[in-house]
């Protein structure tokens, strides 16, 4: 009679198996791809645009390079990486959910980018590129869903070039006590219902709410990244902690 | 550490947007662009000293608030040239003054400055969108008329400044005086080249 279940892993509150997070998670995004975009402006204030330039000045991202928007979903990362890597350069938009991939591509070809984007359903855990690939991997509001952490950031910092950064941006803990409290009531008490009545689905936001809460903390995140060789290694706290940006360079 | 705060990507972001949504109603932002397409220019306002990327294409103008290669141009002036860069002849003066710094093509900053300032935007027909053909119209005409009667003042304004410079403060000569002056230094240069040829036949 066993105790406690091996390879389980929590799946927001909840414990499940290992091998079933993922497609759990595949759920969730095939249910919010179609509003995800409106979803993110609503839920955030249009505040996470903020952070996503906050993200790109700190890139480091030049003319001619070659990026990764790991876990790039409907692609806002992508589509300004592709104008400022311009014709020399490359981006790959890799997501392991096809239905966020099909959302991402058709944007991103409704605003007539095309001829430097590669699209490419992937894991985070066993990227599909060659060893020291890439000037820079971003994964944004990704990491959280991963089932092995600490694979995806040696498998990212594997196709990393020399003397290229991962920026992970991320929701995380915040650093004062009464923006804890508000941030608690706003993600389990309005959340889900504002994903009810917008985007008919309640339980994906109440996964959302609950998988942050699961998430290692800023500190934590460094060490996990520093443990399988990135060095460097710092993050910033954004909108008091709610969300952190952490950059970490391969030498 | 970040050279960049949240606050400069919010200041990115309402430049950004609003310069994209003017270009939206400007039929001829497109070409201009397609002329800069994958140029990078940097910006910086001296009193500020904090840069602005532009990054040009196609599709858009994208502004970042860091850049860490090297950027196509780079342009530092002052506050007040902004006003003045409207006006392509009077780039080569403001950077005489010292008033514009460019580091890079000045062709780039000339069709940089055109890109941001020149649009030709009908703005009857896209109001007319929304409260109707007459109102608009109205409305665009009124609109015309006020900058015509500001232009005339401006223009009034200045023509009494010079004036007042040139024939009351006499600090300045005015227009015929220079003529004059050009005149008298054209019949010195004339004295000069026959005196030379009379002295070359002399050698002779």
């Amino acid at each position: 009679m066993s105790e406690i279940q091996e390879n389980t892993t929590h799946f927001g509150f909840k414990t499940v198996e290992e091998d079933k997070k993922v497609e759990l998670v595949a759920e969730v995004f095939h249910s919010v791809a179609a509003k995800y975009d409106v979803m993110n402006d609503v839920l955030s204030l249009g505040i996470h645009r903020i952070w996503k330039r906050f993200t790109i000045d700190c890139s480091g991202i030049r003319k001619g390079q070659k990026a990764l928007d790991l876990a790039g979903g409907t692609g806002d990362l992508t589509a300004k990486f592709s104008r400022i890597v311009g014709k020399t350069g490359q981006v790959v938009l890799a997501d392991i959910n096809d239905s966020m991939l099909k959302v991402g591509r058709s944007k991103l070809r409704d605003l007539g980018l095309e001829g430097n984007i590669e699209y490419v359903q992937a894991n985070a855990e066993e990227l599909p590129f060659p060893d020291n690939y890439f000037d820079l991997v971003t994964i944004a509001f990704g990491l959280r869903n991963v089932t092995d952490k600490d694979k995806a950031l040696a498998s990212i910092y594997r196709v990393l070039k020399p003397g290229g950064r991962l920026l992970v941006l991320e929701f995380s803990k915040p650093i004062y006590k009464p923006v804890s409290k508000f941030y608690d009531f706003y993600s389990f008490n309005i959340l889900p219902k504002l994903g009810k009545l917008i985007a008919n689905d309640s339980e994906s936001y109440q996964y959302l709410a609950e998988s942050i809460r699961m998430h290692p903390n800023q500190e934590t995140l460094k060490e996990m990244m520093n443990d399988v060789g990135f060095e460097g290694t710092e993050f910033f706290n954004l909108s008091a902690g709610i969300v952190a940006l952490h950059r970490g360079y391969k030498y | 550490m970040s050279n960049v705060t949240p606050l400069d990507n919010l200041v990115c972001a309402f430049v950004e947007t609003a310069l994209n949504k003017l270009h939206q109603l400007d039929s001829s932002a497109k070409q201009k662009r397609k002329a800069l397409d994958g140029t990078i220019i940097g910006v910086a306002l001296k009193e500020i000293d904090k840069p602005l990327y532009f990054v040009i294409s196609q599709q858009q103008i994208d502004i970042l608030g860091q850049y860490e290669g090297q950027a196509d141009c780079f342009i530092r002036l002052n506050f007040l040239a902004l006003i003045d860069l409207q006006d392509n002849h009077q780039l080569t003066n403001l950077i005489k003054s010292g008033q514009l710094e460019v580091n890079g093509d000045i062709k780039v900053v000339q069709q940089f400055a055109l890109l941001l300032t020149e649009m030709d935007i009908d703005w009857e027909d896209h109001l007319s969108n929304k409260v109707g053909d007459l109102v608009a119209h109205k409305l665009v005409y009124h609109i015309k008329q006020l900058n015509k009667q500001f232009c005339k003042q401006h223009n009034k304004a200045q023509k009494q400044l010079t004036e007042i410079i040139t024939e009351e403060l006499k600090l300045a000569p005015g227009p015929l005086e220079v003529a004059h002056f050009c005149d008298q230094v054209s019949d010195i240069e004339k004295q000069i080249q026959a005196l030379e040829q009379k002295f070359l036949e002399v050698k002779l």
